[in-house]
């Protein structure tokens, strides 16, 4: 009992956070210093890379989608929801095939991750709009995302290092 | 979930592999988009709100002129690989000659005086923006 409660509310305040973190984070938007459409430095992305590392990739996923969802009903823009969908899946999968391998550490998850989620916005706006032609400004976000994949990646090392808040090992 | 990635505090080796690969997919896309990317160049000759022609620029081998049928003063267009402009024109203030050539995606070519717009389209800009 006192176990489920405190896992319900991790995830609860984990998902305010991640929230607060993507609504903060669309105020300034980082496509003013560089003009690229889907731009964003996915600091949120920080809370699913923690929660995948300190607790399971299930409340992981859970978090990600209440974030997700409460994020286009908080932002009030629905139609946002299709891009942040497909992206934080996409990109919530390949970190957790990723976090199974040796051998990489956070940047790397991260990076592979801000890929990602790159990839899957474009696909779902190239969805949207019925046509390929989007597609080119993969190849900008595609390096851009290196750039905020190590930046979230070295954040989240210190998160995941300096919080072991939620060890498995001593719930 | 037991992670080593979770422990590490530095980059490792493979880390730059990943790094590796998103350059190349990044290349690739480059690459794959480039022929593409303002090649497709079509000049949309439209009079009084109507569409009266569209010229293919990417595909012309050799120039093309044609006159716009139906305007109030006569004008005729010419069209080479990848520009057009307006050659001549009867009408009185000549802003649609002195245009020139235009060859950039997103171009416009206008006369006024017989409500007449040419646009080129193609390439890239089929989307200005896309936020979300």
């Amino acid at each position: 009992m006192t176990h489920s409660v405190r896992r319900l509310t991790r995830c609860a305040v984990l998902t305010a956070l991640a929230l607060a973190i993507s609504v903060c984070e669309g105020l300034v938007p980082l496509s003013i210093l560089i003009p690229l459409p889907g731009l964003r430095l996915g600091l949120a992305n920080l809370v699913t890379v923690y929660a995948l590392c300190r607790l399971s990739a299930r409340e992981a996923f859970g978090i990600l989608m209440a974030r997700c969802l409460l994020g286009a009903i908080v932002g009030g823009n629905l139609s946002a929801l299709a891009f942040s969908l497909t992206g934080g899946i996409l990109a919530f999968a390949v970190m957790w095939l990723l976090l199974h391998v040796r051998g990489l550490s956070l940047f790397g998850v991260c990076i592979a991750g801000a890929a990602a989620h790159n990839t899957g916005q474009i696909l779902a706006a190239m969805g949207v709009l019925a046509s390929p032609a989007i597609a080119v400004y993969l190849a900008p976000l595609l390096l851009a995302s290196i750039l905020t994949g190590a930046v979230t990646g070295a954040a989240s090392i210190l998160l995941v290092q300096r919080v072991p808040w939620g060890d498995s090992g001593r719930t | 979930m037991r992670s080593s990635a979770a422990d590490r505090t530095r980059p490792t080796l493979l880390d730059g592999l990943v790094v590796l690969v998103v350059l190349v997919a990044a290349g690739a896309i480059l690459f794959a988009f480039r022929p593409k990317a303002g090649n497709f160049l079509t000049a949309r000759i439209v009079l009084d709100n109507e569409l009266v022609a569209e010229i293919p620029l990417s595909d012309l081998d050799e120039p093309v002129t044609m006159e716009v049928p139906g305007a109030k003063y006569p004008i005729t267009v010419e069209a080479e690989r990848g520009r057009v402009r307006v050659a001549h024109s009867d009408c009185p203030s000549q802003d649609c000659v002195h245009t020139g050539w235009v060859s950039r995606s997103g171009g416009q070519i206008v006369c006024l005086p017989n409500r007449l717009v040419i646009t080129v389209t193609g390439g890239t800009a089929e989307a200005d923006a896309v936020t979300g």
